[in-house]
């Protein structure tokens, strides 16, 4: 089971939408997966937790990658096939 | 016969008592309904219904934890200036309404039933959209559940007729859905030009000023001229964290009032308690950051209950309408920023300068009631006009702007915390559209009652035949796209 967030600003609306699509990405490509989804500030502490990272390409400096944390950083945030295309890119899926 | 009859009112009272008076259960119910309505597995049914629920009462903890913390402002400031002091801030909004109407007997479960209503309103108006030329669909949750909140108050303390009805509830719902769709669909143009057409609109709080950005934008500046180039202090970045950023203003706000109000006038009435040891400056270190620990439980109440709400929301419009572009948090534009995040950074920063400006403005007028500026209309209306400002006139464009916005925010702010009664609690909703937009609606329903609500949705309903008027060939390309590629 692939674990993952989705960062915004404040947690609220925008997280919740990137969420929504990931989850959408992860059932189409069959790929089991738990997404939650939260504020930049929470992310930071827990991402050690977490396989992906994903929030919006102006909050990716907040995170730093590591062997076990990817951090992607999404321009459309309603663009699944973005998602897709950038989750193959890092070699995740 | 009577028996009977007694019977049934007797089971009526217990479900108004048990269900519909009592908010968290009734949103759980709601999001259980529509999870039903997708054919969602029962477990999955079962868990929306808690998380919703539980994260509704989570919410309430913080929000009566914040009320107590705000006693000694309150009090004190009354007390010794006679000032009422109000923070702009959605939350604080919120939760000064649901503290009115805990005051007045009204139950709250009627907000939700009102979000309910304007939800399916907007549905209906898109359904129809080649009558009503709405294109979008407002399904950002916690902004839904606080302009609910707001616009029931306004109609409730505006029409004694429609006061804890459930015509007032419609009335609410019909004017606050009417809005999100005008509004939101207002935003198609200036969004969809910023993104390239992504395929979204903006659905938040500074609709209004998004338009009025898009459209003097370029006017005002030269777009060559973008802030993409201008070096900002590395420190601002720790605003992206809004635990830090909330501390640090209510740290700076009400760290000031305290020290006006001064240690011996909140020993005196018992507040703080130097005998015991206890510095001043611990106190007030202590007191202005509990601010930021309640709003902290209060936004993870509701980011868990409206977390559920949205999705159930989202899977019957999904069903229903095919083509309509979804209203979405504005912080969704953000990564479109054409000058890599410092639009956004520059934003606030003017936006801040201006709503303090104005806050010194309103200390040195006198004025009856004092605005303290919070974090989320500070940040994230200025940083989303500010991106908007910057794509169509650079750095110029931003600085005026946001500046401007800051100042009528605060401005705004204050008429309205006073003019509805909500200064007294502590709050006023505070963004952009809500301290121009909404004020003068509120003002008009005070004056001329429920004929006022009928022209104010008559004329929103107005907008996008206007839009469409002016755009016939390019007007429905937006969705014409977003619908093929569904």
């Amino acid at each position: 089971m692939l674990k993952v967030i989705a960062a915004c600003g404040n947690g609220m609306g925008t997280s919740q939408i990137i969420k929504m699509k990931i989850s959408n990405v992860f059932k189409r490509l069959g790929v089991p997966a738990d997404v939650a989804h939260m504020s930049v500030g929470e992310a930071k502490s827990q991402a050690g937790n977490y396989d992906v990272v994903f929030c919006s390409e102006s909050l990716m400096n907040n995170f730093r990658a590591t062997a076990k944390t990817r951090v992607v950083g999404l321009k459309n945030l309603l663009s699944e096939q973005e998602i897709e295309d950038k989750l193959k890119a890092a070699g995740i899926v | 016969m009577n028996a009977s009859l007694d019977v049934v009112i007797g089971i009526w009272k217990g479900l108004f008592a048990n269900i519909l008076a009592e908010p968290a259960i009734f949103i759980g119910l709601i999001v259980l309904v529509g999870y039903i309505l997708m054919h969602k597995p029962l477990h999955e049914c079962f868990s929306g219904f808690i998380k919703a629920t539980v994260g509704f009462f989570i919410m309430q903890v913080g929000s009566s934890g914040l009320v107590s913390n705000f006693r000694p402002f309150l009090v004190g400031l009354k007390d010794r200036f006679d000032l009422q002091a109000a923070v702009l801030d959605p939350y604080f909004g919120f939760n000064a309404v649901n503290a009115g109407f805990a005051k007045m007997g009204w139950t709250t479960s009627l907000i939700m039933l009102a979000l309910l209503v304007a939800f399916l309103w907007n549905i209906l108006l898109v359904a129809f959209h080649r009558i009503t030329k709405v294109r979008t669909l407002f399904i950002t949750g916690h902004v839904m559940l606080q302009q609910a909140t707001t616009g029931l108050w306004l109609i409730f303390i505006g029409v004694p007729l429609m006061q804890n009805s459930i015509w007032g509830v419609i009335t609410c719902g019909i004017l606050v859905g009417t809005y999100w769709a005008v509004f939101s669909n207002l935003t198609v143009e200036a969004t969809q030009d910023l993104t390239e057409n992504a395929g979204f609109a903006v659905g938040h709080q500074q609709m209004l000023s998004v338009w009025i950005t898009h459209k003097i934008g370029a006017r005002i500046g030269n777009k060559k001229r973008s802030v993409e180039h201008l070096e900002l202090p590395g420190f601002l970045q720790i605003f992206n964290d809004n635990v830090v950023a909330t501390s640090t203003l209510m740290l700076i706000f009400f760290g000031a009032i305290l020290v006006v109000l001064g240690p011996d006038y909140l020993a005196s009435h018992k507040f703080y308690n130097p005998q015991g040891g206890e510095w001043f400056i611990k106190y007030m270190f202590k007191t202005t950051i509990q601010f930021a620990v309640y709003l902290y439980v209060l936004s993870a109440g509701v980011r868990m209950f409206v977390a559920e709400m949205t999705e159930s929301f989202k899977g019957i419009s999904d069903k229903i309408l095919k083509g309509s572009l979804p209203a979405i948090d504005c912080a969704a534009i953000y990564g479109f920023d054409a000058a890599n995040g410092n639009s956004i950074l520059f934003g606030f920063l003017f936006g801040a300068f201006g709503q303090f400006a104005a806050v010194m403005g309103l200390i040195i007028f006198h004025s009856p009631v004092l605005i303290i500026p919070g974090f989320v209309p500070m940040f994230f209306d200025n940083a989303t006009v500010g991106v908007f400002a910057n794509h169509k006139g650079g750095f110029r464009a931003v600085v005026i702007v946001c500046f401007l916005s800051g100042v009528i925010q605060v401005l705004g702010g204050a008429l309205a915390a006073g003019a509805f009664g909500l200064a007294q609690y502590g709050g006023w909703h505070g963004n952009f559209d809500w301290d121009t937009l909404w004020p003068c609606i509120g003002w008009m329903i005070q004056n001329f009652g429920s004929l006022a609500i009928g022209a104010v949705i008559l004329l929103m309903l107005l907008i996008p035949q206007l839009q469409y008027l002016f755009n016939k060939p390019k007007y429905f390309a937006s969705t014409d796209t977003a619908e093929a590629s569904n």
